[in-house]
């Protein structure tokens, strides 16, 4: 039986669908942007707006599903957690943003070794491949998936962690680059943290139980 | 029970007496303020009630939710011996208060309603009787007389109801003259007058308007720093808002009970998930 609450349901998930494409968009091309040393900030900051107007709506909509319909159990979690998720969402593009920033003000990798170049590099797959997984478990509400990425987690918090060693080990002294390296590996670690947010919400929408992946 | 007929003191000898059946030790719940261990019950042949399990807590609201006919009303009149009352009727299992069978022989039933009080689904203020002799009345039939002691207790009863204030100057009126909202709180300070223990509520506010509802939830979340509540309900908010345990019956049977915040959010049951969410009902 299609209930009244399904209708609005469908439309808040297709919108936050929608978010986690223009997500994944927004941080790639950041990103791409940062390694290649491209100024992109402006339509990334169109991009991350976009995405802030549609948390808002997505919480607007919340608002409207509890007023409307007093969701309980799976429909509660599913309300809860998409507004959680779009927070996460919103979130990504705001790091975008940053990064664009960091490209802009500090040259990006332009003053970095191709060591340094070859790590943001490494970082930067990860990442967005956690993103790419975060956004296509929501899709599927696919708990196996989710769980997945608990393990690419680990390695991108490793990798900042080895970076900060590395610029404590080593007498590096051009500044920018440590810098905007150094940004951008907080970013990205940042970004990864939020992946883990998004996945730990599909996991409390199937599941109803709130697990740490990290 | 009533006056059984011979057809049914033949059945009731088919049936277990729920007042000759041992309480198995390890079953009873030392925390319980009620406690219903194993309960069945028939009209007739038709069983309603299948070894239904539930503990009440002291100082809390037990909700009662499930759809029409599951049998929640039936196991509510079970809790003060309201059951028996309906002729054709039988119950087995047991009901503890504090620990003891409310169902042994040597138990009155009457003793029984005055410690475990009961608000109906339709307010039921005594038509003949003034706003004050309906709250005065069952202290009466027990052997309150008219003095300072009674008027105290009247006093406190309608204002534990939140109900003084608005007719504490209109006492002498029929309690039928008063609106729906507030004659389900007369009937409220009726029960309470009675110091009870345990207050069941059968659907208390399908008949009133939304405002008196809220002064009604908000009554029975008040009523609990002094009793144990079972409220039946139909509806899911309510249960959710006044509630701190939620137990979920279908067919006759408990499917499950735990934290209302639990059964609201994650319940562990898909049939209780499809009730509350209105996939069936």
């Amino acid at each position: 039986m299609t209930r009244l609450i399904d209708v609005v349901l469908e439309d808040q998930s297709v919108l936050l669908y929608r978010m986690g494409e223009l997500t994944y968009q927004t941080l790639s091309l950041s990103i791409r942007a940062y390694i290649d040393g491209l100024t992109v900030q402006n339509q990334v900051r169109d991009m991350s707006d976009r995405l802030m107007i549609m948390a808002e709506k997505v919480e607007d909509r919340t608002f409207e599903l509890i007023a409307r319909f007093q969701p309980v159990a799976s429909d509660l979690r599913t309300i809860k957690s998409y507004m959680k998720i779009s927070y996460d969402f919103a979130r990504y593009g705001r790091y975008a943003l940053d990064i664009s920033f960091i490209n802009d003000q500090l040259n990006g990798l332009k003053e970095c070794n191709s060591d340094m170049r070859t790590f943001v590099e490494k970082m930067s797959a990860k990442v967005l491949q956690m993103v790419a997984i975060s956004i296509d478990a929501l899709h599927k509400l696919d708990i196996n998936l989710a769980r997945s990425i608990s393990q690419t987690e680990q390695e991108v918090d490793q990798m900042y962690i080895d970076h900060l060693q590395k610029l404590f080990d080593e007498e590096l002294t051009n500044s920018k680059c440590i810098l905007s390296s150094t940004l951008m590996a907080r970013y990205l670690e940042r970004i990864a943290d939020h992946a883990v947010y998004v996945c730990e919400s599909i996991l409390y929408i199937v599941t109803g139980e709130k697990n740490k992946l990290r | 029970m009533t006056t059984p007929t011979t057809t049914q003191q033949k059945e009731n000898l088919s049936q277990p007496d729920p007042s000759q059946q041992p309480i198995t030790a390890d079953v009873i719940d030392a925390t319980a303020k009620m406690q219903a261990i194993n309960v069945d019950a028939w009209f007739g042949q038709k069983q309603i009630l299948k070894t239904v399990n539930l503990t009440v807590k002291p100082n809390s609201v037990t909700a009662i939710i499930g759809p029409s006919g599951c049998g929640k009303s039936t196991f509510l009149r079970c809790f003060n011996r309201m059951h028996e009352l309906v002729s054709n009727s039988k119950m087995a299992g047991q009901i503890l208060l504090d620990g003891k069978n409310i169902y042994d022989r040597q138990i009155d039933p009457v003793q029984i309603r005055r410690r475990v009080g009961m608000v109906f689904q339709k307010p039921n203020p005594f038509p003949t009787m003034n706003i004050y002799d309906n709250v005065a009345a069952g202290l009466r039939l027990t052997g309150t007389k008219k003095d300072k002691n009674l008027d105290d207790i009247v006093k406190h009863s309608l204002e534990q109801a939140t109900l003084w204030d608005e007719v504490k100057d209109d006492l002498k009126k029929p309690g039928t003259s008063i609106s729906g909202g507030q004659q389900q709180r007369l009937c409220i300070a009726r029960a309470i007058a009675l110091q009870p223990e345990v207050i069941l509520m059968d659907e208390p506010c399908s008949a009133l308007d939304p405002i008196a509802t809220a002064k009604i939830e908000k009554l029975v979340i008040e009523l609990k720093q002094n009793y144990a509540v079972i409220i039946v309900t139909h509806n899911m908010q309510q249960a959710s808002r006044v509630s701190d345990y939620t137990a979920f019956m279908y067919l006759g049977e408990l499917v499950e009970f735990g934290e209302t915040r639990q059964i609201f959010e994650n319940p562990k049951n898909k049939l209780t998930e499809k009730y509350i969410t209105g996939e069936f009902g």
